[in-house]
């Protein structure tokens, strides 16, 4: 066995000691373990510590990871299992060793009776004792180094199936491609009819969901629902034609505040019908697309990100400013906003309302699908990739660029409407610079110029903050950490948007042929 | 005439890129447009399809004033450019590209039938018709870059320095194909480093010194003297 690669997974398992180490300092320990409990259907107090068995699913990952990472080395070795496994034990076994050597530090200061929490505002003797698995210093100790040993085994192991299994499939791909074509499975993928079977089953969900799930979680997934009309529009904006453009608040925001203005009693007493409203409001948005869009249509890049940014600020700051007091109230914003009527009768409900955004977002699905398919969405793709190549082959940039502002504008509009319309309430605060934030976020996380994407990423960030509640102040940097994992892990979105990508011409001419002598128009 | 290029001036802020260039290009010519570094080459053709403007003189195509003429609009009177640096759409598909050039057209068997056509002009695109346009050599993405060019059915081919950077055997192939290009009918304003290969297709040439046309003659002739032999041709 060679000693630098030994070398290499101590060091590999000693900065995972460290991280153990780093998350038992900040607290983290305790909150996964809590965490993994909700997860588990269990119940935790507030400020109660979770149970070890927790805890120990918590450092099994950890664990896991570390022997899987030490284990891989260099992408190009073939692995053999004693390699895979000195690898994981050496680095389980530093691992564990420096995490129990915390442990006697801190254990030992805690038994001496000193406050630790005077320096770490985390460190009750109650998390220590955690730490050790309510075990004795030694004990304790020596459970670390016996369970983070075994775990990175279990991760060399892992990670020796997994390349196994991946030369296997690399050698085997095109048999399992033909197998699977002709077995059941291929006949499935492709055919029409599992995918209607399956969005029948989405359908059904749709509609029996918002009946049983109760009235916290429709409001929680209405505002999943907003958040996804939102997407679509920036992501025609951001993710199909190109244009970085930070301030889309601004178009929420004139959607909800004209829906608000049209049909609250107060300032101006105008009580429309809803339905005419919410049509004004989407275009007023869309009208207000194309009269910010006329004068940065020249800006590119980062000039544009700012100067929009701008807009969606000054929105803002006029709304909340004395000079629109009367027209729109200030910072109190406007109350008492009409819902939703049809046929006379009124359908507030939080299931009613949820039905309405589900229908909003279906058709706003339907639109953008058809846009981005058509030839407009070809346009669109040609000015994000490079302008003035596009304005070369006879696309008018100028009204495609207007076309994504005013449409992505349009479905702000409809989500401003609709949110302004189930709180019943707008204020300027509604329509801060963290809606422009979180909505371009999700675009990015969700996968540029993917619609699914864009609902995944709605699901993640406006619905998963939601479950990591529990986490309470944690939440957010939880909820970052996520982020940037997800990131690493799919740098494209969590569903990018499905463009060809390099596909190696298959059958006589696999083989990749010098470039002059095919190339031109000898043949 | 087809082309007329009168008096033109181009800045760029205070940059005076082009001070009163005058040239023509008759019916079924190859143009070609020689000069160093900077002189105002590329400048010219962004300007005859407007993705520039300039701020004095006139360009006539075929009699009228295109100056006002939106770029759009340049493409369906039938003037198409190939931009210099083979800009192709990376993220496309060869096929998608292609698609593009064609993009003010709608009638699908047409386009389908022209796709079919510039795949026999350039068999290597067939190949790689599903490839991403980014993903292909610099060679291939030049001979995409005139294809999706071609796409647009130009009556004049505007083409931007189509040698640069690319091995000397496929220019020549690419050359054969301008030839080839310009024998079916259409026009082709040619700018080129490589004055050698590109005088020698040419009927014409204007040579560019700092914004300026300071020789023209017929290619032939400009093959000969000593000045261009001198500055272009490497020494004479
Ligand atoms: N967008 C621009 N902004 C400012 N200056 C520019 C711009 N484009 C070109 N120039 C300047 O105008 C002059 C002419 O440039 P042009 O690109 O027309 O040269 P060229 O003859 O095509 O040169 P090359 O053979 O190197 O491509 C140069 O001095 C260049 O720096
Ligand atoms: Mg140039």
């Amino acid at each position: 066995m060679n000693k630098q690669s030994l070398q290499k997974s101590a060091g590999s398992g000693l900065v995972f000691g460290i991280i153990v180490i780093f998350l038992a300092l900040i607290g983290f320990t305790v909150v996964f373990s809590g965490l993994i409990q909700k997860v588990l259907g269990q119940s935790l107090g507030v400020g109660q510590i979770p149970s070890i068995s927790n805890f120990f699913i918590f450092l099994g990952f950890l664990g896991i990871w570390n022997g899987w990472r030490a284990s891989r080395q260099d992408k190009h070795e073939t692995l053999t299992l004693a390699k895979v496994l000195m690898r994981a034990a050496v680095a389980g076994l530093s691992a564990g060793v420096l995490v129990m050597l915390y442990g006697f530090v801190v254990g030992g200061l805690d038994a001496r009776g000193t406050d630790m929490r005077k320096y770490l505002s985390m460190l009750s003797s109650d998390s220590i004792k955690f730490f050790l698995f309510n075990q004795s210093l030694v004990l304790g100790g020596l459970i670390h180094v016996g369970f983070s040993t075994l775990m990175a085994l279990v991760g060399g192991l892992l990670a020796f199936g997994s390349e196994r299994s991946q030369q296997q499939v690399r050698t085997n791909r095109t048999k399992i491609q033909k197998w699977s074509q002709s077995t059941w499975l291929g006949k499935v993928q492709g055919n029409p009819y599992v995918t209607y079977v399956l969005m029948g089953i989405v359908l059904l969900l749709l509609v029996l969901l918002p009946r049983t799930w109760g009235a916290y979680w429709n409001y929680v997934m209405g505002t999943v629902g907003i958040y996804v009309l939102l997407g679509l529009g920036l992501n025609i904006i951001v993710g199909l034609s190109g244009q970085l453009v930070l301030g889309y608040v601004a178009f929420f925001a004139i959607g909800a505040y004209t829906f608000a203005l049209t049909t609250s009693p107060e300032p101006h007493n105008l009580v429309w019908n809803f339905w005419i409203a919410l049509a004004v409001s989407v275009v007023a948005a869309a009208l207000s697309g194309i009269l910010i869009g006329l004068p940065i249509l020249r800006l590119r890049g980062d000039y544009l990100a700012i100067v929009t940014l701008g807009f969606g600020e000054i929105i803002r700051i006029l709304l909340k400013s004395d000079i629109l007091k009367d027209f729109t109230m200030g910072p109190r914003g406007v109350r008492n906003i009409a819902g939703p009527t049809l046929f006379g009768r009124s359908f507030t409900s939080d299931v009613d309302f949820m039905y309405l955004i589900i229908l909003a977002v279906l058709l706003s699905i339907f639109l953008a699908k058809r846009w981005q398919e058509s030839s407009i969405g070809r346009a669109w793709l040609a000015i994000s990739q490079d302008e003035t190549v596009a304005q070369a082959t006879g696309v008018d940039t100028q009204k495609y660029k207007l076309l994504a502002l005013s449409l992505g504008a349009a479905f702000a509009g409809l989500g401003g409407a609709l949110f302004a319309s189930r709180n019943q309430f707008t204020g300027p605060e509604d329509h801060a610079l963290m809606v422009s934030i979180n909505v371009l976020v999700l675009v990015i996380v969700g996968g540029m110029g993917s619609i699914p994407g864009v609902v995944l990423g709605a699901f993640t960030l406006k619905g998963l903050p939601e479950i990591l509640r529990e986490l309470e102040s944690y939440r957010l940097l939880v909820f970052g950490a996520l982020l940037v994992v997800m990131m690493i892990i799919r740098p494209e979105g969590l569903w990018p948007a499905r463009r060809p990508k390099l596909e190696v011409p298959v059958g006589q001419d696999n083989e990749p042929v010098p470039l002059p002598a095919t190339a031109g128009g000898e043949k | 005439m087809m082309l007329e290029v009168e008096n033109l001036n181009v800045h760029y802020g205070a940059i005076h890129a082009l001070k009163g260039v005058t040239f023509h290009l008759q019916e079924g010519e190859i143009v070609a447009l020689i000069g160093a570094n900077g002189a105002g080459k590329s400048t010219t053709l962004n300007t005859i399809s407007r993705l520039n403007k300039p701020t004095a003189g006139d360009i006539r195509y075929r009699g009228a004033s295109i100056v006002e003429t939106p770029p759009q609009d340049i493409v369906t009177k039938g003037i198409v450019q190939v931009p210099e640096g083979r800009r192709i759409f990376p993220k496309m598909s060869v096929v998608e590209n292609l698609e593009m050039g064609a993009y003010i057209f709608s009638d699908r068997q047409r386009i389908e039938a022209d796709i079919e056509m510039v795949f026999g002009k350039f068999p290597r695109l067939r190949e790689r018709r599903k490839q991403l346009g980014g993903t292909l050599s610099g060679g291939e993405q030049q001979m995409l870059a005139i294809a999706r060019g071609l796409m647009a059915r130009p009556q004049l081919l505007l083409l931007d320095e189509p040698s640069m950077g690319l091995a000397p055997i496929i220019v020549e192939q690419i050359f054969d194909i301008i030839r080839e290009i310009n024998q079916q009918g259409t026009s082709i304003l040619l700018v080129e480093q490589n004055a050698q290969m590109a005088l020698s297709i040419a009927d014409r040439g204007y040579v560019f010194e700092t914004g300026k046309i300071v020789l023209e003659g017929d290619a032939g002739d400009l093959l000969e003297d000593p000045m261009v032999k001198e500055a272009y041709l490497g020494g004479g």
